[in-house]
């Protein structure tokens, strides 16, 4: 599998950054690489990014990079405004990739139910909406997921987009970089674990520290969900206990994964 | 100036989250005020019911990146009090060193990337660079050294797993520790020279005005960022258990937080709040600091949470070099665990922005309810009333220039985090 080029763009593209519903970890990653961050801001043209800067110009974007659920028509109107301007999309984290975390009990049809349960009738700054990754309503040119993201995979899609040459996608699983680092297999000592169902990229964080991975960078497209959840059930666990924390960080993208288990 | 006017600022810039600030001007007097919060609700008590405490422990620090392990330190406060887990003294040693990491990590932030721009004149820390240059590399090494603890302790730079019940997935080795308390040795002059910088800084009087303060009582005499109980400005301790009592909260029609009150007022938590309820407990360069820069306009000014913010980083960084020392000298400590299946606990702690309440319900190993408190969500009353306040008194000097800059000042010196405070509103059936 490999991306198509979408646009091109020049040297220093005009860049926005800008977050939807989430924990704006995505846009903090980005801050936080302090070896990275200067020449970032020197390489390209920064128009937006609220989180680190004041007075946005929003006029036309080379790339808009975009975190966060859509969960409010406002953030609605906002994205479909970003995607009109933007010669390139990139969705930056579980929650605009996925629809992260809140959109854990995607499709159980609930929603309204639960937002009553929560809110009764009460009036709102914006319409919510269930939590939903940035595709549900705008075509997305790239993918970079996690939760959160991870530099390693951000910086050289980022640069690719600089330099005007195309990304390419890590389709890879947890269990491929768990191996390069030689951790021993939680799944052999019978442990849970959803390192082969789940997107590399984290460098298996978790198994490194003797822990098992907890899906968060999202569904891996090349996993057998159906055997996975057979090996996990003959260590004891019931299906229901090992199908909840599948879709923990699985929004929308996991359902058609699961759908025939 | 008669008539009506609107001062809108969105987005509030330079702050975590979607937000902005809302004034209506009528008649030359301020009719209203509102920090609007754009985010949308994320449901979070409701997401971990059904789920068991390892799973809560993953889920809950997500709803804010920056404080990640303030939420996780929360958490594993009140699971471990609801799930009766002894946890080893050393233990505790290593979650203070994390939480240390946390508060270099977003102080650092706050005080050189999201609010010094605005003393400076700068739209952004990279702007400032140009002329502050030597600031800005050392504030990124001040907030990587925060991030290489954070990544350390957590197990990775954002939302991190290691951190787990009764203990940690991994420790970390004796020479990384020792790097630690180096590094920490090397960058406390950088953060007493920021003492220094900002004792040169002006600080506007228009918001002033009396308000109260809320932070967790320490376990032990000194300064620190956690506890059982709650310290008020008016000299009252509260047990932790007792939130619900102390902190009363309520739904505004303006944004999709919570907000609170403690005696039916607004309240402010966060450095500011625990260096004026603990700063007498300060010793070292962090004494020092304290006594340079605190003056009695702190009890009335938000901006000088900034200052307090500082203080802290001097605190913290010594905080490093002490909890190393301790480490160690003491058995890397094993990993303690739940004695019951069933049960209620509360856990407080400060983050960074103030103080974090979590309570949760297990029974036979499952989350049935589950309440957080966030700091934004306690201080966004006052933070309406300083606003307010500072519009009054500049509008009377006439001092019409820069007003929303003033806004914005007031706001980020909180340095508020939306996406903690939109996890839920709840709403009271009558």
């Amino acid at each position: 599998m490999a991306w198509k080029q979408k646009a091109l763009v020049g040297p220093k593209p005009r860049v926005g950054v800008y977050g939807f519903t989430g924990c704006a970890g995505d846009q903090l990653l980005l801050i936080h690489t302090e070896d990275e961050l200067l020449n970032l801001f020197r390489a390209v043209n920064i128009h937006s990014f609220v989180m680190a800067s004041s007075k946005p110009i929003e006029e036309a974007l080379d790339v808009a990079f975009v975190e966060g659920s859509i969960s409010t028509e406002e953030e609605k109107e906002h994205l479909l405004d970003i995607r009109k301007r933007a010669k390139i999309l990139v969705a930056i984290g579980n929650c605009a990739v996925n629809g992260g975390p809140q959109a854990m009990y995607a499709g159980d049809t609930k929603y309204e139910k639960r937002l009553e349960q929560v809110y009764g009738n009460a009036q709102f700054v914006s319409e919510p909406l269930e939590a939903k990754p940035l595709d549900a309503y705008v075509t997305v040119d790239y993918y970079l997921p996690g939760c959160s993201i991870d530099a390693k995979q951000a910086f050289p899609l980022i640069s690719r987009l600089v330099h005007g040459a195309i990304p390419e996608p890590y389709p890879h699983p947890v269990c491929h970089e768990c191996k390069l680092n030689e951790n021993r297999c939680l799944l052999i000592d019978k442990r849970f674990c959803l390192g082969p169902l789940t997107l590399g990229g984290c460098g298996s964080a978790c198994p490194n520290h003797n822990l098992p991975c907890v899906g968060c960078w999202g569904p891996s497209d090349d996993a057998n969900f159906t055997e996975h959840v057979k090996l996990l059930e003959s260590f004891g666990m019931t299906k229901k206990d090992i199908i909840r924390r599948i879709r923990n960080y699985g929004g929308h993208k996991i359902l058609k994964y699961i759908e025939k288990i | 100036m008669p008539g009506k006017q609107d001062i809108s600022i969105e987005p509030l810039a330079r702050v975590e989250g979607h937000g902005g600030i809302k004034v209506e001007i009528q008649d030359n007097k301020i009719s209203k005020v509102e920090v609007r919060i754009l985010e949308g609700p994320r449901l979070f008590e409701t997401l971990v019911v059904g789920k068991t405490p390892e799973e809560d422990l993953s889920i809950v620090p997500r709803i804010c990146a920056i404080c990640n392990l303030s939420h996780k330190y929360a958490a594993l406060r009140g699971l471990e009090k609801a799930l009766g887990v002894k946890v080893p003294q050393a233990t505790q040693e290593y979650r203070h060193l994390m939480h240390h990491g946390e508060f270099l990590e977003s102080h650092s932030l706050h005080i050189y990337f999201l609010a010094l721009p605005d003393f400076l004149g700068y739209n952004n820390a990279v702007a400032m660079a140009e002329k502050h240059g030597e600031t800005v590399v050392k504030a990124l090494k001040l907030k990587k050294f925060g991030n290489k603890i954070m990544r350390l302790m957590g197990g990775r730079m954002i939302h991190g797993e290691n951190p787990i019940l009764g203990g940690f997935g991994r420790l970390p080795s004796r020479e990384e520790l020792i790097q630690l308390k180096e590094e920490a040795l090397e960058l406390l002059p950088f953060a007493i020279e920021t003492i220094d910088l900002l004792a040169t800084l002006d600080v506007p009087d228009h918001m002033e005005r009396e308000t109260q303060f809320l932070c967790c009582k320490p376990l032990h005499d000194g300064y620190d960022y956690y506890g059982d109980s709650f310290l008020t400005s008016d000299g009252k301790e509260h047990p932790a258990e007792d939130y619900k009592s102390v902190i009363k909260e309520h739904v505004v029609g303006h944004s999709f937080a919570k907000r609170s009150a403690y005696n039916g007022k607004p309240f402010t938590v966060g450095a500011i709040a625990r260096v004026l309820l603990l700063g007498e407990r300060f010793k070292g360069e962090a004494k020092k600091a304290y006594d340079k820069l605190y003056n009695e306009r702190w009890h009335r000014n938000p901006i000088y949470n900034n200052f307090a913010q500082a203080i802290e980083q001097v605190f913290s960084l010594e905080g490093v070099i002490e909890v190393v020392d301790k480490l160690l000298a003491s058995e890397p400590p094993k990993v303690a665990l739940p004695t019951q299946e069933t049960g209620a606990g509360t856990g407080a702690v400060e983050a960074p922005r103030g103080t974090l309440i979590h309570h949760y319900k297990i029974k036979d190993g499952k989350t049935t309810a589950a309440d957080f408190i966030t700091p934004t969500a306690m201080f966004l009353d006052d933070l309406e009333e300083f606003i307010r306040t500072g519009g009054q008194t500049m509008l009377a000097r006439k001092q019409k220039e820069n007003i929303e800059l003033e806004f914005e000042k007031i706001a980020r010196s909180y340095d508020p985090c939306i996406s903690c405070s939109a996890h839920l509103v709840e709403v009271e059936f009558k």
